[in-house]
């Protein structure tokens, strides 16, 4: 039932908010740095994007719609932002205005087709989800990345005020009071709530219902721009893929707090209780050095247990002709399956917790071969020989295979070594999760900490802090700023990528000829920064070789084979492919073998050995072109635990690396080697 | 009502053809009509599926975690040693049990599908992720690649299954009683069960047929390679939910028809090569895309509305 | 002889959620006959029914059909047992063809059956055309008036070849030609043997078709008595337990000012055109003729819901443009419209929110609502009205009918209208609420207030009204007084 002024918490609040207790009791249990009011705020200022996504979505589901292009509007209105405040030469608040305009005009676009047209708002914001983000990647060729904010505007997401309110939450709590009002105290939510139960109703009662959906969407796609601004300042940089698959995880929180949607019921106060036990949730997760798969899946569940006991005790809903009755009626079959379902999600509760049992007695293991040491030591101070140190190490995406090979690398070190190892990352690029987990392992205080930068400009200021807190840090794959950290573990530039690339092409097509390019998602920062240099590399050098053209492939497999058959039809004359993504090699030599084309087109490109073999030896593809990525795991955790260890400081020229043998160092640079260019003669030799 | 729809669709396609019959007629070479062909019969697939959880007014947007499970079950399965029937069988039966969960707590507990889909669509793809940790699936059999035929028998294969399941589930939902009963459930699911149909059986029968096709998709597109990788089919949803509702299937349930379907996947599957053909550049690409979706739909209810002006009952509309 | 037994319920109780709704109910229906049950609303009609067509199982009790025992009914035996049911809102599907809504009914349930189409469109044209009208079987249901689709429904009861017919409130929305057909259609199921359980609140038509009567009240049985011992007092008093003095309240009010002018108004694309008329202050103006004569849509125009296309409108004396509800709203325009469920109120909401809903202005200071004064103000309506319920914060969808369509008129008595249109006001309210708003209608005209009604209902068209203006083919044909009107006189009018 619609409750006027909530005088206290619905069924489905209660249970959400009994789930929220156990996620804090659970982790404050195994993660000791979790139960902290610093951990608290931060937890609430990698909330505040998601939260207001979340709060402008929930009068939309309860008036009975959706919006599911709020996540692309963000990338749209983050583009925006930076060009006109970094490119167009406007002042930072005209550049606001600008990106809220577009979000308001977005909005407006989406407002005019459900209100005006009547179209079903889930078709019409799945079309400009497409559009949105399309145009984001258009305007910038999905590749500028527009940095360098002035330090007073980065404060607003990166800042404090008062030493430990983080900056842009005064925001969030305005736009979330603005939005608690007007849905729960106004003349129009009291009309949104009309609309969702019965449209029709609400306009026989004189309710204009098209101009009040049409401000939904309209505000929806406001809130979304300022999201954007907010997580601009947050990350430092402004890129078309902002807010990339926000909007499930908005609408997650929203549903979660027991909105419904069918429409008419829901409240803001659930909907941020909501998105509290998804954001604890993640952060428990990391604090508690578990794998962050687990958030998807414990999501699901809770998910379904929340609604689900919910539905069970709502005993009249009152919707079709006969409520009481059909309830009745339906109950046995509702109780059966959620029965299934609950003990379903208790198992995998009870799995994880076995796990978290196992985590916890490994650590309180460690803690004794610290007192095996016999010489106590506080936390902070470096760690004498004895404690095992913690290292945290962190790939830009987990599944992707070629960081799993450095995993693999960086585990022997790690078990060579005798250091403790924290292997997490986000499950697919996301810079704003990167800087979550970092955050996360400092209120953790771990002994050292080891990124793979997705973003340079949003993760450095998060690892000065870092620093500042005495924990060493090392950058590894991609480098952030060079006074963010005290070493880059360098595997190869992006230069040298690019140019062994090009040299490669160049040699397989005798100076001259096509080529073309398939790379990661469009946006992607790396394959930007090597596209750049081979341009540079081609323009220098070989004025013969012609870039036909860049098709992207998201990094999937199948996309890379589809975009390679329509490139050998379309361009005839390219004569070498060049995949610069692991799943992408395997696609187009597939591509170019099912076309009979092996041999007369080549393909190169930059992956992983083993996914290739078939291919090298099949005499489809040339060259992979790669470092050891297994090397550069190890070379990671040693470089760290000797850094913990102070057996290796600033001002070396050279490391002693195990295995590795001796290592270069140059200025805060610990240098890996060249690329491994592998090929029918030395592939065999590497597994990974 | 389809009817109108599918003139439209079929102008459209008429229209993009013509444009690449000009511009770029090697569009219409035999090969590239193959390759598109071959790239789209998964989708389809999958597309047949969602068309039968559409039509009963549910949604299932867990096709991709799904798809991207039971391309790995294919491939552990064939790994394991297990003979090609008993793999496609395997794949199959795991997209069938992966459906039936949604069915079951979308017909039996009776929430709301677009949120039981939401949450397995999550849990499935991150409980992939921490199973496979993001290996391939390697080494496949000879047996694998092609179902064990030739490269040129293949498409034959593929396209008769995709022909056989389009002809199939079209006449099914014409002329076989079972087909009736789905739109009769999308309709009015009150009308249906006062009418004496097994509302929740039908609802939980089309998820399970849905997450089946599903399976099929994944073991008939994942034997064009000899490696399964574990990412598959991010964004598969999408992608078919928007073929679907461009065939001109209701997203309320009740109305569609497969044929419709056919030709929303068509268009889709034709632009974005098409694009490529007509030498426009990838970044612009997803815009395009939207702005051809919003227009199709845009058109259809402009049409609509002309039709019937000023009726009280038309202007809103719920969910 | 008394003819054979088709169906025999015993001692049926049920209870929902500890709350007793039928309690050791005994019916029997023989072949050929009609037999009525009438009852308050809430007096256990629709629970009854929905046993019987096993919809719901009763907790204890058994039901017998043709002498055999029913172990488990569920809409699925029903059937297969030639048990149908019509609902007063068509069950039918909305995106299917007649042909088919036809067929679903009476095919078999063997789920890989092939599909005959031609004999399907056959059969229906047949059965469409022995319930006396021709729609073409391959419209979908969605295209049709609610009478086309009520002789669908009564078409798909005789294609089930069903010997057991329910009817629940079948003639709500219909007029009294095609009442008439309906009961040809009856008396052509009664002719093949079958027993109809009919229910309706009005009475005429009970004592007009039925063999036997059974009375129902409060969830228990008064027993079943043959129509013709029973006259409509005595039945009036069995049904509510007391006496109603009057069925029409007397009413003396001198009428005032034109409050309401209306000259030439049209809105051609729902064929309302060239109407012209006028309401004073107290004065309540009838407003009959058939359904799909255009009444609805001529209220649906002057509340803004349809912008008029020609013609003027006048409120107190001066033009007004009426292009939205609440442009009518602004100007004194109230309309409870005649679908309740879906229009007339909003089931899930309390009864504060509902009754606040078109006045929210009101009870609100800079757009936020202030919560007691909108508390108060509905608690006095609910007093006023005499609204039974818990609690103001109850759901209206767990008020009865006639609770529910007094929360509909608070919602609009709230906005202090000069003008209010009902819509068929007494549709499906049981006799006592009735009274009660008929009543209600007296005093609020005796007030002052303007009251335009639309009725099918002819006894209260005839009673409640001081002029009737008759409507036919999306104009006003005639306005007649009270004291010239007959039935009669009426029903040609009407009729053209």
């Amino acid at each position: 039932m619609i409750r006027l002024r909530p005088p206290g918490l619905s069924s489905g609040e209660s249970i959400l908010a009994l789930a929220l207790a156990a996620e804090v009791a659970v982790f404050a249990a195994v993660a000791p740095q979790f139960f902290t009011v610093g951990n608290a705020f931060e937890v609430l200022r990698v909330s505040v994007e998601l939260g207001l996504l979340a709060v402008a979505l929930t009068p939309v589901i309860v008036s009975g719609g959706i919006d599911l292009s709020v996540g692309a509007m963000m990338g749209l209105a983050a583009v925006v932002f930076g060009a006109a405040s970094r490119a167009w030469g406007l002042g930072l608040g005209a550049a606001a205005a600008l990106a809220l305009a577009v979000g308001t005009a977005g909005g407006a676009a989406n407002a005019a087709l459900v209100s005006r047209l009547g179209i079903p708002p889930l078709i019409v914001t799945l079309g400009s989800l497409s559009l949105f983000r399309g145009i984001a990647e258009g305007l910038t060729h999905a590749a500028v990345n527009y940095t360098n904010f002035p330090p007073s505007f980065l404060a607003l997401g990166q800042g404090y005020l008062w030493g430990v309110i983080p900056a842009q939450l005064p925001i969030f709590a305005v736009v979330a009071a603005a939005y608690a009002i007007l849905l729960h105290r106004s003349v129009i939510g009291r009309a949104v709530y009309a609309i969702g139960f019965s449209p029709a109703g609400a306009r026989y009662a004189g309710i204009p219902v098209r101009r009040r959906l049409g401000a939904l969407y309209l505000l929806s796609g406001f809130v979304a721009s300022l999201a954007a601004i907010v997580y601009v300042a947050h990350m430092g940089q402004a890129r078309s893929d902002a807010g990339t698959g926000y909007e499930l995880d908005a609408i997650t929180a929203v549903v979660l707090g027991g909105t419904s949607v069918f429409g008419g019921r829901g409240t803001l106060g659930g909907t941020l209780l909501g998105l509290l036990a998804l954001s604890v949730l993640r952060n428990g997760l990391q604090l508690a050095a578990l794998p962050s798969e687990l958030a998807g899946v414990l999501t699901g569940t809770l998910l379904l247990v929340t609604i689900g006991l919910d539905r069970v005790r709502m005993t009249a809903p009152a919707r079709s002709a006969a409520p009481a009755m059909e309830d009745v009626e339906v109950r046995n079959s509702q109780v059966a399956v959620l029965c299934a379902a609950v003990i379903a999600g208790s198992l995998i509760v009870a799995g994880t917790n076995l796990w978290l049992v196992r985590s916890l007695a490994s650590s309180t293991s460690g803690a004794r071969t610290l007192a095996a040491g016999a010489e106590p030591s506080p936390r902070d101070t470096p760690a004498p020989a004895g404690h095992r140190p913690v290292i945290a190490m962190m790939p830009k995406a987990k599944g992707d295979p070629y960081f799993i090979s450095c995993r693999a690398g960086a585990e022997e070190a790690a078990r060579d070594l005798n250091v403790e190892l924290i292997w997490d990352g986000p499950t697919s690029l996301d810079a704003a999760r990167q800087n979550e987990l970092v955050e996360n392992w400092i209120t953790r205080k771990v002994d050292a900490i080891a990124v793979a930068v997705e973003n340079r400009g949003g993760i450095s200021s998060v690892l000065r802090k870092a620093r500042t807190r005495g924990i060493k840090v090392l950058t590894w794959d991609a480098d952030a700023e060079p006074d963010a950290r005290d070493f880059f573990v360098n595997q190869a530039t992006p230069e040298g990528i690019a140019n062994t690339l090009t040299d490669e092409a160049a040699r397989l097509l005798g100076g001259r000829g096509e080529f073309a390019i398939i790379t990661g998602a469009l946006s992607a920062a790396n394959q930007n920064e090597w596209i750049a240099n081979i341009r540079k590399r081609l323009a220098g050098k070989y004025p013969g070789l012609t870039l036909a053209t860049i098709r992207p492939s998201d990094d999937d497999r199948d996309k890379a084979f589809a975009e390679t058959q329509t490139i050998l039809r379309v361009y005839p004359n390219v004569k070498l492919v060049m995949a610069i993504s692991a799943p992408a090699v395997p696609g187009s030599a597939e591509a170019v073998r099912q076309a009979n084309r092996a041999g007369d087109v080549n393909v190169i490109g930059l992956s992983l050995p083993n996914i290739n073999k078939p291919y090298v030896h099949g005499g489809v593809v040339q060259a992979v072109i790669l470092w050891n990525t297994r090397d550069l795991g190890y070379l990671t955790v040693l470089s760290a635990a000797k850094l913990v260890q102070q057996a290796f400081a600033a001002g070396a020229t050279s490391l002693e690396a195990g295995r590795l043998g001796t290592i270069e160092v140059r200025g805060s640079e610990i240098v890996l080697g060249a690329p491994l260019l592998m090929n029918k003669t030395n592939i065999d030799r590497y597994d990974f | 009502m389809a009817d109108r729809r599918t003139g439209s669709l079929l102008a459209a396609l008429a229209a993009v053809c013509a444009l690449l019959a000009i511009a770029a007629p090697g569009f219409f070479s035999r090969e590239n009509l193959i390759d598109v062909l071959l790239g789209n019969v998964p989708v389809l697939i999958v597309a047949l599926g969602a068309t039968l959880v559409l039509l009963t007014g549910e949604i299932d947007i867990s096709v991709g975690s799904v798809f991207a499970i039971c391309g790995v079950v294919a491939g552990v399965t064939a790994l394991a040693g297990a003979p090609m029937a008993i793999t496609i069988v395997a794949t199959c039966a795991a997209g069938a049990l992966l459906g039936a969960l949604n069915g079951a707590l979308v017909a039996y507990a009776a929430l709301p599908s677009i949120v039981v889909t939401l949450a397995t669509m999550v849990a499935l793809r991150d409980g992939l992720r921490w199973a496979t940790q993001g290996a391939w699936v390697q080494d496949l059999p000879d047996s694998f690649q092609w179902f064990g035929l030739s490269q040129s028998s293949y498409p034959i294969v593929a396209c008769g299954i995709a022909a056989l399941l389009q002809a199939a589930l079209a006449y099914g939902l014409r002329h076989v009683a079972a087909g009736r009963a789905v739109y009769a459930t999308g309709s009015d699911p009150d009308a249906a069960r006062l009418a004496g149909f097994d509302v929740a059986g039908v609802k939980a029968a089309v998820f399970t047929i849905a997450g089946a096709l599903t399976g099929l998709a994944a073991i008939v597109n994942d034997v064009r390679f000899n490696q399964v990788p574990s990412n598959a089919g991010i964004g598969l949803e999408m992608k078919v939910i928007a073929a679907v509702v461009v065939g001109g299937t209701a997203i309320r349930g009740g109305r569609g028809t497969m044929t419709g379907t056919l030709l929303g996947v068509a268009l889709l599957a034709i632009v974005g090569p098409a694009l490529v053909f007509l030498g426009v550049s990838a970044y612009w690409e997803r815009a395009i895309q939207g702005a051809i979706i919003l227009a199709a739909v845009a058109l259809d209810a402009w049409r609509l509305r002309r039709r019937q002006p000023g009726l009280s009952r038309a202007a809103v509309q719920p969910s | 002889m008394p003819a054979p037994v088709l169906l025999q319920a015993d001692s049926i109780t049920k209870s929902y959620a500890g709350v007793r709704a039928l309690r050791g109910v005994s019916v029997d229906l023989r072949a050929g006959e009609v037999h009525a049950l009438v009852g308050e609303n809430g007096a256990g009609k629709s629970t009854l029914i929905k046993i019987m067509t096993g919809a719901v199982a009763p907790d204890a009790g058994t039901i017998e059909v043709a002498g055999q025992r029913v172990a488990h009914m569920d809409p699925h035996a029903a059937r297969a047992l030639g048990i149908a049911a019509i609902y007063q809102q068509p069950a039918l599907f909305p995106h299917l063809t007649v042909a088919e809504n036809i067929a679903l009914t009476f095919e078999s349930a063997r789920v890989w059956r092939r599909i005959d189409w031609a004999s399907r469109r056959r059969r229906a044209r047949d059965l469409l055309a022995s319930a006396g009208a021709s729609i073409d079987p391959d419209r979908d249901v969605e295209t049709l008036s609610m009478p086309e689709q009520q002789i669908v429904e009564i078409a798909r009861a005789m294609g089930a070849d069903a010997r057991i017919v329910i009817m629940d409130e079948p003639t709500a929305a219909l007029t009294d030609r095609e009442v008439e057909r309906l009961f040809g259609a009856i008396a052509r199921l009664r002719e093949r043997g079958a027993g109809v359980v009919y229910i309706s609140h009005r009475l005429e038509e009970v004592f007009a078709s039925a063999d036997r009567v059974t009375v129902l009240r409060d969830g228990e049985s008064l027993g079943t008595w043959p129509t013709a011992s029973l006259d409509r007092a005595r039945l009036i008093r069995l049904m509510v337990g007391r006496d109603l003095s009057t069925v029409f309240p007397k009413r003396d009010v001198a009428m005032g000012d034109v409050v309401l002018e209306v000259r030439g108004l049209s809105h051609r694309p729902s064929g309302v055109h060239d109407v012209t008329f006028g309401v004073r202050r107290g004065e309540i103006l009838g407003l009959g003729g058939l359904v799909g004569s255009g009444r609805t849509e001529l209220a649906e125009v002057l509340f803004g819901l349809r912008p008029a296309d020609g013609g003027g409108i006048r409120v107190n004396g001066s033009d007004v443009r009426i292009a939205s509800p609440a442009d009518a709203i602004a100007h004194g325009i109230g309309y409870v419209p005649e679908d309740r469920r879906h229009h007339g109120v909003v089931l899930e909401m309390s009864i504060v929110a509902n009754a606040s809903l078109a006045s929210l202005p009101a009870v609100a200071r800079a757009g936020m609502i202030d919560h007691r004064a909108e508390r108060s103000s509905a608690s006095r309506y609910v007093s006023d009205l005499r609204i039974k319920a818990e609690s103001v914060d109850a759901p209206v969808g767990s008020l009865s009918g006639g609770n529910q369509q007094k929360v509909a008129l608070a919602r609009w008595l709230a906005t202090r209208p000069a003008v209010l249109i009902l819509d068929e006001p007494t549709q499906g309210v049981d006799v006592g609420s009735k009274a009660e708003i008929h009543a209600l209608m007296g005093s609020l005209a005796a007030r002052g207030l303007a009251i335009v009604m639309i009725s099918s209902d002819m006894p209260e068209l005839l009673g409640m009204s001081d002029r009737i203006a008759v409507m036919r083919a999306g104009t006003i044909r005639s306005i007649v007084p009270r004291a010239e009107a007959t039935q009669d006189l009426l029903l040609e009018l009407a009729l053209g």
